[in-house]
């Protein structure tokens, strides 16, 4: 590390500090050492800029459920409420069932849309296939009756071709939860792959 | 390096009376007043003989076996909820780079954030108004770019750093100051920002151990009461048909019920305690040792109930570790502590 060094420093010299160097050390070997020593004065940390950060504030964050820390932020405001975090989020709680994909519908738009399209169109295929679809469909619009067999078949065919990929089977999200009574060998495994 | 100098100075001194002895023996150890008796027994209780051995047996763990039962038991932990209150000196330190950082960034823009004349803004305006034209919020009354810029330092004794007060601070801030109208609000209209929860809990105040919203910044460890009044965690003999960590669900599900979902952490023990076999003259045993392993666990949810317990014990307890050094015993705390976090 000290070999890196430069020998040689760039000081500033003054005169005061000649004079003492002259008068404590001994003549021959400030003679030869001063004179490396004078060299103009150099300020190059002036000229390096600092670099531009924007104001900073500090800022309480507090998560959906109630729990705060504090934090430096550009924003002004000073309390941020999250509306959608991993303290509500079913990946983070795996084992919360109110978090699990409940439909909202007060509109009954959801509704009128499967009971004119059919439920092909579902993030997750329901879990009756045959029968308790138009049970279900009866139950959510109310008006069962006026559905004829081309638009019922289309849509089990629909709901079918959905069932073949779509895969219920979440190896991430339940591994908490499933580790304590033992995974079913071979599960993950078989879903994983696609019929092609 | 330092200790092995000490040393040895320490033996040349005892050996500065005994000037026969070479110059490189002074170091080595074999001139300690060692009786041989004290070595022998000192042998003996290192490898832990019996009565009539005078050295240990080569193939230690076989010759052994049958003095020792094997017994699994389970380490569930609770998580610690919450972070660290900040000593003084942290909290200090923060608020002290804050104010240093005031002096060194670029001013707050206000119009980048605030459309001009809008409830915000005039919100704003009124709280800049209010800290006399300080954009910082918690920093108290210093002006970075003023001429006492320098004195950013905080006086003995100050509570300006104090973590409460910033988070009170901020939390007053954050009210609305303007009505619906667009005017500024009088005293009576703001609506107060709801508290966060604090950090002490209901049971904290009781001091409820059995309940699991206790010393939330700290790890919770289960402990069970055995019938004779001794603490430990759940335990039970192995049998031979399972491994350990299925040995381990097992005893949790005995000892603490089924209602808590729990996660065993991994397959390999992260701690065990052995009790030596206990011999009498003739070599026969007296009382069998135990080799205790201990697998760690997490509850995510739920409560222990020790009311229908097949193994024997009476009460529980989620304890800190603090407060489990205080309640095992000895050998039994230096065994488990390692694998417990500081906090």
């Amino acid at each position: 590390m000290a070999s890196r060094l430069p020998t040689a420093l760039p000081r500033r010299p003054t005169t005061s500090t000649l004079s003492t160097f002259n008068t404590l050390a001994p003549q021959t070997t400030s003679s030869s050492i001063i004179p490396t020593l004078q060299q103009t004065q150099t300020r190059n940390a002036t000229l390096i800029k600092r670099p531009k950060r924007p104001y900073a504030f500090t800022q309480v964050i507090q998560l959906s459920d109630g729990s705060t820390f504090t934090m430096r932020t550009c924003s002004p405001h000073s309390l941020y409420k999250s509306t959608k975090d991993t303290r509500n989020h079913v990946m983070w709680n795996p084992s919360e069932k109110s978090l699990k994909n409940i439909e909202v519908d007060e509109a009954g738009k959801l509704a009128a849309f499967r009971e004119r399209y059919g439920r092909g169109w579902d993030a997750q295929a329901p879990e009756v296939q045959d029968g308790g679809e138009e049970a279900q469909a009866a139950a959510a619009g109310g008006a069962a009756g006026k559905k004829d067999g081309k638009k019922d078949d289309k849509a089990a065919a629909n709901a079918s071709f959905e069932n073949k990929f779509d895969s219920s089977y979440d190896p991430l999200g339940d591994l908490i939860s499933q580790y304590a009574v033992g995974v079913p060998e071979d599960k993950g495994a078989k879903v994983a792959k696609p019929k092609k | 390096m330092a200790s092995s100098a000490r040393s040895s100075g320490a033996a040349a001194a005892l050996l500065r009376r005994r000037p026969n002895v070479c110059a490189s023996c002074r170091t080595t150890q074999f001139l300690r007043p060692y009786s041989v008796a004290a070595e022998a027994q000192a042998t003996a209780e290192a490898h832990h003989l019996k009565p009539t051995q005078s050295e240990p047996h080569v193939p230690f763990t076989v010759s052994r076996k049958a003095e020792y039962r094997i017994r699994s038991s389970i380490i569930l932990s609770r998580a610690p909820l919450l972070t660290r209150p900040l000593t003084p000196f942290e909290n200090a330190f923060f608020f002290y780079q804050k104010r240093l950082n005031e002096r060194l960034t670029t001013e707050f823009r206000h119009s980048m954030f605030f459309k001009k004349d809008t409830a915000a803004d005039l919100d704003w305006r009124i709280k800049l108004e209010e800290r006399g034209g300080l954009v910082a919020k918690e920093l108290g009354r210093y002006y970075a770019k003023g001429r006492n810029a320098w004195n950013d330092e905080l006086l003995v004794g100050s509570t300006l750093s104090d973590e409460n007060r910033i988070r009170e601070t901020l939390l007053k801030d954050a009210e609305m100051r303007v009505t619906e109208d667009g005017e500024k609000a009088k005293p009576d209209e703001i609506v107060p920002v709801e508290k966060p929860q604090p950090r002490i809990t209901e049971s904290d105040k009781k001091n409820d151990v059995r309940k699991l919203d206790r010393k939330l910044d700290q790890t919770l460890y289960l402990v069970v009461q055995k019938a004779s009044g001794e603490w430990q965690f759940p335990t039970d003999d192995m049998s031979t048909e399972e491994n350990l960590h299925q040995s381990a669900q097992r005893v949790l599900d005995a000892a603490a019920g089924p209602n808590m979902n729990t996660w065993i952490v991994g397959r390999v023990p992260v701690a065990h305690h052995v009790v030596q076999p206990k011999f009498k003259e003739d070599t026969s045993l007296a009382a069998k040792g135990e080799k205790t392993f201990f697998l760690k666990g997490r509850i995510m949810a739920g409560q222990a109930d020790v009311k229908e317990n097949t193994l024997g014990y009476k009460d529980f307890k989620w304890l800190t570790k603090d407060e489990l050094k205080e309640l095992f015993p000895t050998p039994y705390f230096k065994s488990v502590r390692n694998m417990m976090a500081d906090r």
